[in-house]
Protein backbone atom coordinates (compact mmCIF):
# COMPACT_ATOMS: atom_id res chain seq x y z
CA UNK A 1 0.00 0.00 0.00
CA UNK A 2 1.83 3.21 -1.21
CA UNK A 3 0.26 6.70 0.60
CA UNK A 4 -1.79 8.26 -1.86
CA UNK A 5 -2.00 5.88 -4.34
CA UNK A 6 -5.52 4.36 -4.99
CA UNK A 7 -3.83 1.28 -6.00
CA UNK A 8 -5.26 -2.38 -4.86
CA UNK A 9 -7.80 -2.73 -2.29
CA UNK A 10 -6.00 -0.52 0.15
CA UNK A 11 -5.52 3.13 0.31
CA UNK A 12 -3.82 5.29 2.68
CA UNK A 13 -3.37 9.17 2.30
CA UNK A 14 -2.19 11.85 5.08
CA UNK A 15 -4.03 15.50 5.06
CA UNK A 16 -2.82 18.58 6.80
CA UNK A 17 -5.66 19.58 8.75
CA UNK A 18 -7.00 22.32 6.59
CA UNK A 19 -10.55 22.64 4.88
CA UNK A 20 -9.43 22.73 1.89
CA UNK A 21 -7.78 19.54 2.04
CA UNK A 22 -11.40 18.11 2.40
CA UNK A 23 -12.13 18.41 -1.62
CA UNK A 24 -9.04 16.22 -1.84
CA UNK A 25 -9.49 13.65 0.34
CA UNK A 26 -12.72 12.89 -1.47
CA UNK A 27 -11.93 12.80 -4.61
CA UNK A 28 -9.23 10.43 -4.29
CA UNK A 29 -11.30 8.40 -2.34
CA UNK A 30 -14.06 8.17 -5.45
CA UNK A 31 -11.02 7.37 -7.52
CA UNK A 32 -10.11 4.53 -5.58
CA UNK A 33 -13.63 3.62 -5.75
CA UNK A 34 -14.24 3.79 -9.03
CA UNK A 35 -11.39 1.78 -9.87
CA UNK A 36 -12.80 -0.82 -7.60
CA UNK A 37 -16.03 -0.83 -8.56
CA UNK A 38 -17.70 0.23 -5.54
CA UNK A 39 -21.32 0.49 -6.29
CA UNK A 40 -22.07 4.62 -6.39
CA UNK A 41 -24.97 4.34 -3.41
CA UNK A 42 -21.88 2.87 -1.27
CA UNK A 43 -19.32 5.66 -2.34
CA UNK A 44 -21.26 8.28 -2.17
CA UNK A 45 -22.76 7.40 1.33
CA UNK A 46 -18.61 7.89 2.38
CA UNK A 47 -18.44 10.92 0.68
CA UNK A 48 -20.75 12.53 2.84
CA UNK A 49 -19.55 11.19 5.83
CA UNK A 50 -15.61 12.01 4.93
CA UNK A 51 -17.00 15.67 4.18
CA UNK A 52 -19.03 15.68 7.30
CA UNK A 53 -15.56 14.60 9.85
CA UNK A 54 -13.47 15.64 8.41
CA UNK A 55 -14.52 19.44 8.69
CA UNK A 56 -15.68 18.62 12.22
CA UNK A 57 -12.33 17.49 12.78
CA UNK A 58 -10.41 20.17 11.48
CA UNK A 59 -12.85 23.08 13.28
CA UNK A 60 -12.52 21.02 16.51
CA UNK A 61 -9.80 19.04 17.21
CA UNK A 62 -6.95 21.52 15.21
CA UNK A 63 -8.97 24.73 16.62
CA UNK A 64 -6.20 27.45 16.78
CA UNK A 65 -3.88 26.14 14.65
CA UNK A 66 -3.07 28.92 11.44
CA UNK A 67 -5.54 28.92 8.83
CA UNK A 68 -4.27 27.48 5.41
CA UNK A 69 -2.13 24.75 7.10
CA UNK A 70 1.53 24.81 8.14
CA UNK A 71 0.38 24.51 11.83
CA UNK A 72 1.48 21.11 11.95
CA UNK A 73 -0.78 17.49 12.74
CA UNK A 74 -1.96 15.18 10.23
CA UNK A 75 -5.49 13.44 9.38
CA UNK A 76 -4.62 10.20 7.71
CA UNK A 77 -7.51 8.31 5.73
CA UNK A 78 -7.02 4.64 5.55
CA UNK A 79 -9.57 2.56 3.15
CA UNK A 80 -9.90 -0.90 3.23
CA UNK A 81 -12.07 -2.61 1.09
CA UNK A 82 -13.23 -6.47 1.85
CA UNK A 83 -15.58 -8.39 0.16
CA UNK A 84 -18.57 -7.95 2.53
CA UNK A 85 -17.29 -4.09 3.60
CA UNK A 86 -15.93 -1.26 3.34
CA UNK A 87 -13.94 0.20 6.26
CA UNK A 88 -12.36 3.92 6.31
CA UNK A 89 -10.47 4.83 9.62
CA UNK A 90 -9.72 8.61 9.97
CA UNK A 91 -7.02 9.07 12.49
CA UNK A 92 -5.83 12.36 13.40
CA UNK A 93 -3.17 13.42 16.32
CA UNK A 94 -5.52 16.83 17.34
CA UNK A 95 -7.25 17.64 20.61
CA UNK A 96 -9.51 14.72 21.97
CA UNK A 97 -12.66 15.24 20.14
CA UNK A 98 -15.16 12.49 20.00
CA UNK A 99 -17.39 13.58 17.02
CA UNK A 100 -20.09 11.24 18.17
CA UNK A 101 -20.96 12.79 21.27
CA UNK A 102 -22.42 15.46 19.03
CA UNK A 103 -26.42 15.81 20.26
CA UNK A 104 -28.32 14.40 17.76
CA UNK A 105 -31.16 16.92 16.62
CA UNK A 106 -34.45 17.06 17.41
CA UNK A 107 -36.18 15.95 14.37
CA UNK A 108 -39.84 16.44 15.20
CA UNK A 109 -38.84 20.47 15.46
CA UNK A 110 -39.49 21.93 11.82
CA UNK A 111 -35.79 22.00 10.03
CA UNK A 112 -36.09 25.83 9.97
CA UNK A 113 -35.84 25.97 14.00
CA UNK A 114 -33.13 23.35 14.54
CA UNK A 115 -29.51 24.44 15.15
CA UNK A 116 -27.38 23.50 12.63
CA UNK A 117 -25.43 21.41 14.63
CA UNK A 118 -25.51 17.99 14.87
CA UNK A 119 -26.97 17.32 11.48
CA UNK A 120 -23.60 16.41 9.87
CA UNK A 121 -23.07 13.60 12.76
CA UNK A 122 -26.78 12.51 12.04
CA UNK A 123 -26.12 11.75 8.25
CA UNK A 124 -23.05 9.93 9.26
CA UNK A 125 -24.70 7.62 11.90
CA UNK A 126 -27.58 6.93 9.39
CA UNK A 127 -25.95 6.55 6.42
CA UNK A 128 -23.14 4.33 7.70
CA UNK A 129 -23.99 0.54 9.13
CA UNK A 130 -21.17 1.42 11.74
CA UNK A 131 -19.33 4.40 13.35
CA UNK A 132 -17.13 4.03 16.51
CA UNK A 133 -14.90 6.28 17.88
CA UNK A 134 -11.88 5.64 20.46
CA UNK A 135 -8.80 8.05 21.58
CA UNK A 136 -5.99 5.80 21.34
CA UNK A 137 -2.08 6.77 21.79
CA UNK A 138 -2.79 10.39 22.05
CA UNK A 139 -4.91 10.01 18.61
CA UNK A 140 -8.37 9.99 17.86
CA UNK A 141 -9.65 7.42 16.02
CA UNK A 142 -12.84 7.22 13.98
CA UNK A 143 -13.99 3.69 12.01
CA UNK A 144 -16.70 3.65 9.39
CA UNK A 145 -18.23 0.52 8.38
CA UNK A 146 -20.53 0.35 4.87
CA UNK A 147 -21.57 -3.19 4.25
CA UNK A 148 -21.67 -4.39 1.09
CA UNK A 149 -23.98 -7.03 -0.44
CA UNK A 150 -23.42 -9.49 -2.93
CA UNK A 151 -24.75 -9.14 -6.19
CA UNK B 1 -18.98 22.28 -8.93
CA UNK B 2 -20.88 23.92 -11.91
CA UNK B 3 -24.12 25.98 -12.00
CA UNK B 4 -25.73 26.44 -15.26
CA UNK B 5 -28.46 29.04 -15.35
CA UNK B 6 -31.22 29.53 -18.16
CA UNK B 7 -34.93 30.89 -17.19
CA UNK B 8 -38.28 29.36 -18.69
CA UNK B 9 -40.74 32.08 -18.67
CA UNK B 10 -40.79 33.25 -14.85
CA UNK B 11 -39.01 30.11 -13.78
CA UNK B 12 -35.08 29.88 -13.57
CA UNK B 13 -33.57 26.64 -14.02
CA UNK B 14 -30.84 25.92 -12.03
CA UNK B 15 -28.41 22.52 -12.64
CA UNK B 16 -25.93 21.78 -9.80
CA UNK B 17 -23.20 19.71 -11.85
CA UNK B 18 -20.63 17.82 -9.27
CA UNK B 19 -20.87 17.54 -5.53
CA UNK B 20 -22.06 19.90 -3.00
CA UNK B 21 -20.23 19.75 0.13
CA UNK B 22 -18.07 22.31 2.49
CA UNK B 23 -15.83 23.05 -0.14
CA UNK B 24 -18.58 24.04 -3.00
CA UNK B 25 -21.22 25.34 -1.09
CA UNK B 26 -19.85 28.97 -0.17
CA UNK B 27 -19.65 29.55 -4.40
CA UNK B 28 -23.09 27.39 -5.18
CA UNK B 29 -24.75 29.63 -1.93
CA UNK B 30 -23.14 32.75 -3.94
CA UNK B 31 -24.93 31.67 -7.51
CA UNK B 32 -28.20 31.22 -5.77
CA UNK B 33 -28.07 34.45 -3.72
CA UNK B 34 -27.26 36.41 -7.36
CA UNK B 35 -30.43 34.96 -9.15
CA UNK B 36 -32.44 35.98 -6.14
CA UNK B 37 -31.16 39.01 -6.05
CA UNK B 38 -32.01 39.63 -9.54
CA UNK B 39 -35.34 39.19 -8.91
CA UNK B 40 -36.13 35.93 -9.51
CA UNK B 41 -38.84 34.22 -7.29
CA UNK B 42 -39.56 31.16 -8.20
CA UNK B 43 -36.44 28.76 -8.57
CA UNK B 44 -36.19 25.34 -9.89
CA UNK B 45 -33.08 23.17 -9.25
CA UNK B 46 -32.03 20.25 -11.78
CA UNK B 47 -30.48 17.87 -9.38
CA UNK B 48 -29.91 14.77 -12.05
CA UNK B 49 -25.99 15.70 -12.13
CA UNK B 50 -25.93 16.39 -8.61
CA UNK B 51 -23.41 13.52 -6.90
CA UNK B 52 -23.91 13.75 -3.47
CA UNK B 53 -24.89 16.54 -1.10
CA UNK B 54 -23.73 17.21 2.85
CA UNK B 55 -24.94 19.47 5.35
CA UNK B 56 -23.12 21.98 4.17
CA UNK B 57 -24.99 21.69 0.86
CA UNK B 58 -28.36 21.07 2.92
CA UNK B 59 -27.77 24.57 4.74
CA UNK B 60 -27.88 26.10 1.24
CA UNK B 61 -31.16 25.21 0.47
CA UNK B 62 -32.27 26.04 3.92
CA UNK B 63 -30.82 29.83 3.43
CA UNK B 64 -32.44 29.41 -0.09
CA UNK B 65 -36.19 29.01 0.94
CA UNK B 66 -36.11 30.69 3.88
CA UNK B 67 -34.56 34.40 1.63
CA UNK B 68 -37.90 33.44 -0.77
CA UNK B 69 -40.28 33.50 2.30
CA UNK B 70 -40.52 30.21 3.43
CA UNK B 71 -42.21 27.08 2.86
CA UNK B 72 -46.00 28.18 4.16
CA UNK B 73 -48.31 29.11 1.43
CA UNK B 74 -46.80 32.04 0.64
CA UNK B 75 -43.61 30.29 -0.12
CA UNK B 76 -42.82 27.21 -1.74
CA UNK B 77 -40.97 29.26 -5.02
CA UNK B 78 -38.22 26.44 -4.51
CA UNK B 79 -38.72 23.23 -6.09
CA UNK B 80 -35.95 20.56 -6.92
CA UNK B 81 -36.09 17.41 -9.06
CA UNK B 82 -33.73 14.61 -9.95
CA UNK B 83 -32.81 13.36 -6.66
CA UNK B 84 -30.09 10.50 -7.03
CA UNK B 85 -30.47 7.38 -4.22
CA UNK B 86 -27.63 8.82 -1.81
CA UNK B 87 -28.94 12.83 -1.72
CA UNK B 88 -32.83 11.55 -1.83
CA UNK B 89 -31.58 9.41 1.52
CA UNK B 90 -29.81 12.97 3.14
CA UNK B 91 -33.01 14.46 2.91
CA UNK B 92 -35.01 12.09 4.37
CA UNK B 93 -32.65 11.78 7.27
CA UNK B 94 -32.17 15.10 7.80
CA UNK B 95 -36.28 15.58 7.33
CA UNK B 96 -35.26 18.16 4.21
CA UNK B 97 -38.00 16.08 2.22
CA UNK B 98 -40.84 17.71 4.35
CA UNK B 99 -40.26 21.13 3.82
CA UNK B 100 -38.41 21.28 0.03
CA UNK B 101 -40.97 20.71 -3.03
CA UNK B 102 -39.07 17.81 -4.16
CA UNK B 103 -39.98 16.13 -7.97
CA UNK B 104 -38.82 13.30 -10.09
CA UNK B 105 -39.10 14.77 -13.09
CA UNK B 106 -38.24 18.52 -14.66
CA UNK B 107 -41.81 18.90 -16.40
CA UNK B 108 -43.49 17.70 -12.98
CA UNK B 109 -41.57 20.49 -11.44
CA UNK B 110 -42.57 22.65 -13.65
CA UNK B 111 -46.42 21.81 -14.13
CA UNK B 112 -48.57 24.37 -12.05
CA UNK B 113 -45.57 26.50 -11.15
CA UNK B 114 -44.82 28.17 -14.45
CA UNK B 115 -46.54 31.33 -15.80
CA UNK B 116 -47.90 31.15 -18.95
CA UNK B 117 -46.40 33.93 -21.22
Amino acid sequence: VHAGSPLGNAFQLTIEPDRAEVARANAAFTAFAEANAVPDAIRRSLNVALDELLQNTIAHGFAGRPAGGGGGGAVTIAVELLPDRLTVTLTDDGQPFNPLATAAPDTARPVEERPVGGLGVHLVRQLMDEVQYHRRGGRNVVVLVKRLTKV
Amino acid sequence: MEIATRTHNDVTLVALVGSLDSNTSPQTQQALDGILSSGARKLVVDMTALDYISSAGLRVFLATVKRLGGTGAGGGALRLFGLNETVREVFDISGFSTILAVFATEADALKGFLTPP
